[in-house]
């Protein structure tokens, strides 16, 4: 029975909605803007990052949104270019959005981040590697989900001199600005531990090379106790580099950088891929993620909705929104530069990383996880330590 | 009686591309104004202002330059570095962009003075691929991370100085960019230069004949050519405030050259129109990635089998039809 009194109240807070257009905003959603390649070569990785954000804003909708509003994700495609990139987060800008996760390649995250600034959009780079991306002259407010270079050279470092032993140590390195970095920051962390060594042989190629044969001859001579691979072509170079190090028959172990030992390069590279070592940041069913709760919803979530296990790349874009979530929770804000200063040297709870905790410059603190590849055929590994 | 009418159509008609480049400065505000109507606006502005340079090659010398980016991230690059490391303003930068602009292009021109056709775009599209590695790997230029940090852009007068940050305020420096360079391509094309290097693209052997000096034509229009999208360069560096070796890109390149023969050659506002669509289609009207480069490459086939006197000339046709 609906009393009289009821039909009032309702009439009256009909007419009172009607009167204020603000009460009815309260509701409008929050905009979350995303900008990650969607279509050409990187296309597969974008999506999938952009599924995550996506799939990661559905979890916080269901459970009542954010300061009582729903999000709303716009995704935009850079197309790998730092040029659309830029009119894409013109775009975004122009929408009222109150947040941009952004960043699959450097270049576009770089192009993108002063557009941003300018305009006072809060910019959170989600995969992007590149150093001047936390330098603060882009975007001084910046912060990045994944590991920097520095970060991973340590790990690397200390298990090639300490572990290993090695003395003699080779690299295979992209020639570029990651590749020449990445080495560059191993070497330094394995001066700073302070055991003798030498680098016997440097040999570098290009991001599309995918016949290793003649450098590999040269390591080969060169008789190294470890080398090192730096190679970020994972669909082809890198897979290639692997088997040809086999077929070419040389003993060192074989370490591949950080992150460069993805599903694709099992995919083809498999058994040719059993002992090399590497580490990364994230391993959706491995510890410590199986047993954050916040991993188990978003990964179950993305399997439900994608029918495919989330990767790395995936991770760090629901990281993204998740970080900025809390931060917007915590402070009641989405005032850019709130927003920013209460992630930017702090930690944040509650996320599928578990606690993750953010350096002054904004980059993400991570805990790697060293494995070996026991069967490559099978995608099995086996976890070293951290 | 005739006679005055003929007159005062013909002054109409002269007066007619300035009449609508005045109208150019007012079209943000006419679409609306608001921030992607002025981001929109001042990227269609660049990009025109790189497609002139471009335009002058393709358009008066018959020859297709797959060099020009060197000319563009030269613009850009110099502008970037002189901003940040020296501290140099927008009129020092720009005037640097424009030597850097035109060394590159007498380098180049001179490289390529003997060579014509394909082999012509062959050579340019090498040292772009040359210039592009040595960007890439030299650290001194930024490495393949590029130039972050550029500053806003400044220029100081006597009447009092100007700062752009946001596209808004950009937007009258771009259209005097705009303006200027098609006054540019106007002037040339009436030039005894512009006259020079048509003849010596359509008719070599009568050039020849009437004395004029066709390696020395295609060098001065070549070098002058890189003037246009050296500056489009500069002001693209402020514009993002990032410059890296993606100004390289196959991307410029082939939106230089659709800029220009998706309207037609040898249109004035050719370039600036053909910008315009490119643009407004990818910004407003876009399918994604895929979709939009599906769409752009099918009209570019149009228009090059079916019609390759471009959309102006197909409108022209047209309007001919309509009249008979």
């Amino acid at each position: 029975m609906i009393s009289r009194r009821t039909i009032y109240g309702a009439a009256a807070v009909a007419l009172a909605m009607l009167l204020h257009p603000g009460a009815g905003q309260a509701a409008d959603p929050i905009k979350v803007g995303t900008i990650f390649p969607l279509s050409g070569g990187a296309g597969p990785n974008g999506q999938a990052v952009t599924n995550a954000v996506k799939v990661a804003a559905d979890l916080i909708n269901q459970s009542g949104g954010l300061l009582g509003r729903q999000l709303e994700v716009i995704s935009k495609d850079d197309e790998s270019t730092p040029a659309v990139g830029v009119s894409r987060a013109n775009e975004l800008i122009a929408e009222g959005v109150s947040v941009v996760i952004e960043g699959w390649n450097s270049p576009v995250t770089l192009a993108e981040q002063p557009v941003l600034a300018r305009a006072d959009v809060l910019d959170l780079t989600a995969v992007s590697k590149a150093d001047p991306i936390v330098s603060g002259r882009g975007n001084p407010y910046a912060v990045r989900m994944n590991s920097s270079n520095a970060q991973d050279g340590a790990i690397l470092a200390r298990h090639v001199i300490e572990t290993l032993g090695a003395q003699r140590i080779g690299f295979l390195t992209q020639n570029d600005a990651y590749g020449n970095g990445a080495q560059e920051v191993i070497e330094a962390e394995m001066e700073r531990l302070g055991k003798p060594f030498e680098v016997v042989v440097v040999e570098q190629f290009p991001f599309k090379q995918t016949d290793f044969r003649v450098q590999l001859a040269n390591v080969k001579s060169a008789a190294p106790d470890a080398v090192i691979a730096i190679n970020a072509s994972e669909s082809s170079g890198m897979p290639a580099l692997i088997q040809q190090y086999r077929q070419a028959e040389i003993e060192a172990p074989l370490i591949g950088a950080v992150g460069t030992i993805l599903p694709t390069v099992f995919n083809v590279a498999g058994s040719a891929l059993d002992g090399v070592v590497s580490a990364d940041i994230y391993f959706p069913d491995l510890p410590p993620f199986d047993s954050i709760p916040e991993n188990l919803a978003f990964v179950k979530a993305y399997q439900e909705a994608h029918g495919e296990t989330p990767d790395k790349g995936a991770a760090l874009g629901a990281l993204a929104l998740q970080v900025w979530a809390k931060a917007v929770e915590k402070t009641g804000s989405l005032d850019r530069k709130t927003v920013a200063e209460a992630i930017r040297g702090n930690s944040i709870e509650g996320t599928l990383f578990g606690t993750i905790a953010f350096a002054e410059n904004g980059q993400a603190e991570h805990d790697h996880v060293l494995f070996e590849v026991t069967d490559g055929a099978k995608n099995e590994i086996k976890v070293l330590g951290k | 009686m005739k006679d005055r009418r003929e007159r005062s159509f013909r002054a109409a008609r002269a007066a007619l591309p300035f009449a609508t480049l005045a109208l150019l400065f007012f079209v943000p505000e006419i679409a609306g104004g608001g921030s992607i109507v002025y981001s929109t606006c001042v990227t269609i502005a660049i990009f025109a202002v790189m497609a002139y340079g471009a335009d002058a090659i393709l358009s008066y010398l018959g020859e297709v330059s797959l060099g020009h980016t060197i000319f563009w991230a030269g613009g850009g690059y110099a502008a970037a570095l002189l901003s940040t490391r020296l501290a140099w303003d927008g009129w020092l930068t720009a005037l640097a962009a424009v030597v850097v602009g035109v060394s590159l292009a007498a380098i180049l021109g001179l490289a390529t003075l003997r060579t014509r056709e394909f082999v012509f775009s062959l050579v340019t599209y090498a040292a772009a691929i040359v210039a592009f590695e040595i960007v890439f790997n030299w650290q001194f230029l930024g490495g393949s991370d590029g130039v972050v940090g550029i500053p806003l852009l400044t220029l100081t007068s006597p009447v009092g100085d100007f700062t752009g940050g946001s596209n808004e305020e950009l937007w009258p420096v771009a259209y005097a960019l705009l303006a200027l360079s098609i006054l540019f391509i106007h002037r040339f094309r009436r030039s005894r230069l512009g006259q020079e290097a048509l003849m010596a693209q359509m008719n070599p052997d009568l050039a020849m004949g009437l004395g004029v000096n066709i390696q020395k034509v295609r060098l001065m229009v070549f070098v002058l050519s890189a003037v246009p999208t050296a500056l489009a360069g500069w002001l693209y560096a402020f514009q993002r405030a990032y410059v890296g070796p993606d100004m390289f890109e196959a991307y410029f390149l082939v939106f230089m050259l659709t800029a220009i023969i998706l309207p037609g050659r040898r249109v004035l506002f050719g370039p600036v129109l053909g910008t315009a669509i490119v643009i407004v289609q990818q910004t407003f009207f876009s399918i994604g990635g895929d979709g939009d480069k599906i769409i752009l490459g099918t009209l570019l086939v149009l228009v090059l089998i079916v019609w390759p006197s471009g959309l102006i000339g197909a409108f022209r046709f047209a309007l001919r039809r309509l009249h008979r």
